[in-house]
């Protein structure tokens, strides 16, 4: 059914950035009042749409012509969950801004970016054809940039750089391979692609074509080895912009991923293995990075990363069960859903510490949340979540992650094919879960239990406005409660969303807290309590000569880094040096031509000029201009007529030339 | 109707000599009156345009047809006057500051109005010869804006874009030979002239002819091997002029190898040959190298020349697939760029007017200085390296798309890899200047900016400019109606 209503949570925001851009330059307050109102409205229509999506509707619409192809969207249920879960988050980001950007320069302009980001975003969760998707992708991907460099300090122009880079350079690629998808199967629609594709297309093409929109998407979603932006790019944004950078603009390359997977490589084991062997290093390494930085927002990037390797595991192994993906799906769906809103709750919970510090380094915070319940519960909330303890909402997507490899290696081990991979896999998985454990609590202790190196200085009381406050405990309080009514809430989103990538139910209905799921999450909090009392306290800290406390240090080395190892020196160094080598000997190639005429064939007698500092001869003008008698000659009329004379020899005989050849 | 047209060539020449002849028409009232000339050219265009086409036989020359010179308009023809005319009018209306500044203004004024009458003349050329002659005034009257300064740098440039320039003409003079001896006739007709009867056996000499005119109207395109003369002239000129020799005096070669290769040989003779493959390695070759050396480049008027040699060899690529959608890509990517380099150059001109800055090195900050032109810059430059919604978007989606569906190996995928690769440069050589001007570091200074926007005369055709890069690009229709209009005029009989 077509319906219109569909524009409203992209184009809201939209005219919401240009609007309180104008307030701003009138008045500062009701700039925030209109930009927070803009959020809500949006909220309020996603949510609209929501409600519709659940009760079973779909909606489309399209906009011909535009950008020549013309742009489609299509509400379903998992879009417009994803659309609820941008605006929501959007809405308390923005409403959290006017407090945490108090002190900020160019915040105008921050309100604009952020609210056509927003718009962008959803625009890119709602589109129903690559097309369109490509066009909202790449608007999200530069009014972002914005937001990455708000502050405009040297390390955040660095990541700027390194983030607009990987965001054109991703685009581009994408971009390439929506051609080759376009040539190969004529149509980018999300609906049309597994029809297509079925179709006897060029499979070689294809997954080219696959391959390159990944890349595109993977970029933005942090997937190994393009993930080098996100732990920069994301810790030196303003906090609700990291949130929102962490929490949904990862979710975008994501919802590309799913594309890919749902649609057009359906049900296809090689496209899977792929996307697994990604999800598995970038879940790994993200975990791994995680742990050694010492770094509030750092390390909540890095956890980005590792999580988003988490879903991409889900998404491969969507590809690699085939029918049986129901678990791997929800598993998807849900752990996209609980890693937006964890993100949003600890970004939001570091930018409460941060506006009060103006500091990141775990050493210098250490011990601030103490005595602040209502922090310290946000965090927890988040901590808990995240690590995957029963009863809070990371445990389920990830006991049904877990379960979907589980089920695969059943799934060989019936069809009698060798296990040990796939086992790696899973321990890979669960070591990874123990990492996330590990690195949760070293900040969750670090910041709201051991004791400070000095006495803060509070600067104002309370330490945050009250809705601000709302902002962090509302959604916080989601966690616990998606978690202990898994059922209702974790599987009527699962149940709306899982058609988008072909899901199908559950066979029975899913024991959410069974021994052997609980074993699982046992594992790996169990690996988790290992890696923090042996490897993160006793390895990861040392004893500082000042005060003779242990402190956090950074053991990562330095050199050890694939963005300065690998991909600078070659982007910003060796091929422009190189390429422009060659252009510039091609660019001067007929000048030089011209030049050796000149020098040989053309060389006039040399007489020497009269003021030698006089000027300086060039190939295109007469070289003795000094000299009287040679100018003298070049003006004249004589010369002018032997020219003349010289060029219509050659005219006759070219053609006498003609006349020969005829 | 068709009388409307000729009297659109021939408004700017016989004003243009009249200023140049009468010092009397110096002084403050000049820029308003070209203004309103300009103006008039454009509404005599379009109003010629929307009337019923005929055809126009002015003058002889001898006996022969062939030396006739004749004037005809067509959906081509018109396609490019009416962008030349738009251009014209905007670069009037943004020298009407500019120019307020410059010294010998009478002259300025007189070779521009003659160079705009000598490109009406090329666009509505209906043969051969009258191509020929509009492309060579076209030369030496757009000499003297080279030339403007006066100085060592720009007697220099005008010299070398002399050079460049006639060499290229006389190249091109020689496909006219060619097509005198073995065409049916030097009338532009779509499909080509070429008479089966008297080139056989004679293939590969009108095949080496064909090469070399393309190459030497390649010249003003600034195709690889003449294409060292752009990035010396065309910032030698003063902004308004080059914006017009970038954006719009380009197009003139790309026009004169339209109807060079569509009209007279024909796009079935060269199909398939070596010389549609040399033609679309040295565009390609171009492409890369442009955008490369423009990402090198601190001068910013040279900047954006290497720049134009780059993104007009994206239509000449387009071109020379031979191919439908390619063709049309060509010519939306014509209009794209000239919008937005000219929009760009317009840029560098209200800056350098204003703050005398040349160098790109110079612009830290600049946003805050002047935020409304780059912001107009901004939009321009996204629009360049082809960011969706906007213009060059559209066109290379078309280019692409052409490429890949033209059959040939290797290029059909290489090809839409080196533009998408040229387009990366572009990024990295004009976002670095967007970066730099509005987001100037935590330590920049805010207390010692000072305001140094232009004045609105300046600021209405960057304007115009910059909104037409994002509506041209959002509903690209009318463009694309008409560039679909030409292609099957052309490619009638294929279906893409």
């Amino acid at each position: 059914m077509s319906n219109p209503f569909l524009l409203v949570p992209i184009f809201c925001p939209m005219a919401g950035a240009l609007l309180s851009y104008l307030v701003g330059r009138k008045s500062k307050p009701a700039r925030d009042v209109v930009a927070s109102l803009f959020g809500i409205v949006t909220f309020l229509s996603a949510a609209l749409l929501f409600v519709q999506a659940a009760a079973g509707r779909t909606f489309t619409f399209a906009i011909p012509y535009i950008c020549a192809n013309g742009l489609t969207f299509k509400l379903d249920g998992f879009r417009a969950l994803y659309a609820g879960v941008a605006a929501l988050m959007w809405m308390s980001t923005t409403v959290f801004s006017g407090e945490y950007l108090e002190h900020y320069r160019n915040r105008n302009r921050y309100y604009l970016f952020t609210l056509l980001t927003c718009g962008a975003t959803i625009g890119v969760f709602l589109s129903n054809d690559f097309f369109t998707t490509f066009v909202f992708f790449e608007i999200m991907s530069f009014t972002s940039y914005v937001l990455v460099i708000h502050d405009e300090k040297p390390a955040a122009m660095r990541a700027g750089e390194t983030y607009i880079a990987v965001a054109v350079i991703g685009g581009m690629v994408m971009l390439m391979g929506l051609f080759l998808l376009q040539f190969a199967l004529g149509t980018l629609n999300f609906d049309q692609l597994q029809a297509a594709a079925g179709q006897g297309a060029n499979q070689m093409l294809l997954y080219t074509a696959g391959v390159l929109i990944l890349f595109g998407f993977g970029a933005k979603a942090g997937m190994f080895p393009l993930h080098i932006w996100l732990p920069k790019a994301h810790p030196v944004a303003p906090a609700p912009a990291s949130a929102l950078l962490s929490g949904i603009l990862t979710k975008a390359g994501i919802f590309g991923v799913l594309v890919l997977s749902g649609r057009l490589f359906f049900h296809d084991s090689t496209w899977g293995s792929l996307i697994l062997t990604l999800g598995v290093i970038t879940m790994f390494l993200g975990a791994l990075l995680a742990v050694f930085s010492i770094d509030l927002k750092r390390t909540l990037a890095c956890s980005s990363m590792s999580q988003i390797g988490f879903i991409l595991v889900g998404i491969g192994m969507q590809g690699l069960l085939g029918h049986h993906n129901s678990l791997a799906v929800w598993g998807t769906v849900l752990h996209m859903v609980n890693h937006s809103l964890l993100k949003l709750v600890l970004f939001l919970c570091a930018g409460a510490i941060f506006m009060n510090l103006h500091v990141l380094d775990l050493n210098k915070l250490r011990g601030w949340g103490r005595n602040k319940p209502l922090l310290h519960l946000c965090f927890l909330m988040g901590v808990l979540g995240i690590t995957g303890v029963p009863l809070w909402n990371g445990y389920i997507s990830k006991t049904l992650l877990h379960e979907s490899i589980v089920e695969y290696i059943e799934l060989l081990e019936a069809a009698g094919a060798g296990t040990a991979l796939f086992h790696c896999v899973e321990w890979i998985f669960l070591i990874s879960g123990g990492l996330t454990a590990a690195y949760m609590t070293k900040l969750y202790i670090c910041i709201f239990w051991e004791k400070p190196m000095q006495p803060f200085e509070e600067h104002k009381k309370p330490y945050m406005h009250l809705h601000s406050a709302l902002c962090i405990a509302i959604p916080a309080l989601l966690l616990p409660l998606m978690g202990m009514l898994p059922t209702q809430i974790m599987g009527g989103m699962a149940r709306m969303a899982q058609g988008f990538t072909g899901g199908e139910s559950p066979e029975h209905a899913i024991a959410w807290f069974s021994l052997t799921n609980l074993k699982g999450a046992a594992i790996s909090l169990g690996i988790g309590a290992a890696v923090y009392l042996l490897i993160i306290r006793p390895l990861l800290m040392a004893k500082d000569e000042e005060s003779g406390r242990r402190v956090y240090v950074n053991r990562w080395p330095a050199w050890l880094d694939l963005e300065m190892l690998v991909y600078r020196p070659l982007v910003q160094y060796i091929i422009p040096f190189v390429t422009a080598l060659v252009c510039r000997i091609l660019d001067h190639l007929t000048d030089w031509g011209v030049a050796l005429l000149n020098h040989s064939l053309l060389r006039k007698r040399p007489i020497p000029p009269r003021n030698e500092e006089d000027y300086k001869p060039g190939n295109f003008l007469p070289r003795e201009r000094g000299d009287f008698v040679s100018q003298r000659i070049v003006s004249s009329i004589s010369y002018s007529l032997l020219l003349f004379g010289v060029g219509f020899c050659v005219a006759m005989g070219y053609m006498i030339l003609i006349l020969l050849l005829r | 109707m068709e009388i409307i047209l000729l009297v659109a060539a021939l408004l700017p020449v016989v004003c243009g000599v009249l200023l140049l002849a009468r010092k009397a028409f110096d002084g403050d009232s000049l820029r308003p009156a070209v203004l309103v000339v300009l103006a008039l050219v454009l509404v005599l265009v379009i109003a010629g345009a929307v009337g019923p086409r005929g055809e126009l036989q002015l003058l002889h020359l001898g006996r022969s047809p062939a030396l006739t010179v004749y004037f005809r308009a067509d959906g081509l023809g018109l396609f490019f006057a009416i962008l030349a005319a738009i251009m014209w009018l905007l670069s009037g209306l943004f020298a009407q500051e500019y120019m307020a500044h410059e010294e010998d203004q009478r002259r300025y004024y007189g070779f521009l109005l003659l160079t705009e009458g000598a490109l009406l003349t090329l666009c509505f050329a209906g043969n051969y010869l009258t191509l020929y002659l509009g492309f060579e005034f076209m030369t030496v009257l757009s000499v003297p804006l080279v030339l403007h300064t006066q100085t060592e740098a720009a007697r220099q440039a005008s010299f070398k874009y002399l050079l460049y320039s006639v060499f290229g003409a006389c190249l091109g003079l020689a496909g006219f030979f060619t097509i005198y001896t073995y065409g049916t006739s030097t009338v532009f007709t779509p499909g080509g002239v070429l008479d089966p009867a008297k080139i056989a056996g004679h293939e590969t000499l009108l095949q080496i002819v064909a090469f070399l005119s393309i190459l030497g109207f390649g010249a003003k395109a600034g195709m690889f091997p003449l294409q060292a003369w752009l990035p010396t002239a065309h910032p030698e000129a003063p902004a308004p002029a080059s914006a017009l020799l970038s954006g719009v005096i380009t197009k003139a070669g790309v026009l004169s190898i339209i109807r060079v290769v569509y009209y007279q040989f024909g796009r079935d003779f060269l199909r398939g040959t070596w010389v549609q493959y040399a033609w679309l390695a040295l565009a390609l070759c171009t492409v890369l190298m442009g955008s490369m050396l423009a990402y090198k480049e601190n001068l910013f008027k040279k900047r954006l020349a290497y720049s134009t040699v780059s993104q007009v060899s994206y239509v000449l690529f387009g071109l020379a697939l031979m191919e439908k959608t390619a063709f049309v890509g060509a010519l939306l990517h014509v209009v794209y760029h000239s919008v937005i380099k000219d929009g760009l150059f317009f840029t560098a001109g209200a800056i350098i007017c204003r703050t005398g800055r040349k160098t790109v090195d110079q612009y830290r900050g600049i946003g805050k200085e002047m935020p409304i032109t780059m912001w107009c810059f901004t939009i321009c430059s996204l629009g360049l390296v082809g960011i969706p919604p906007l213009g060059g978007f559209v066109s290379k989606w078309y280019l692409a798309m052409g490429a890949l569906h033209s059959g040939l190996d290797v290029v059909n995928w290489l090809g839409p890899v080196i533009l998408l690769a040229s387009a990366l440069l572009t990024a990295g050589y004009l976002f670095s200047i967007t970066i730099q001007a509005f987001f100037p570091g935590a330590s920049f200074h805010y207390d010692t900016v000072q305001r140094h926007e232009p004045t609105t005369w300046m600021l209405i055709p960057l304007v115009v400019l910059a909104a037409a890069t994002l509506l041209l690009g959002l509903l690209p229709q009318p463009i694309l109606q008409a560039a679909e209009a030409i292609s099957g005029t052309l490619f009638g009989e294929v279906i893409a």
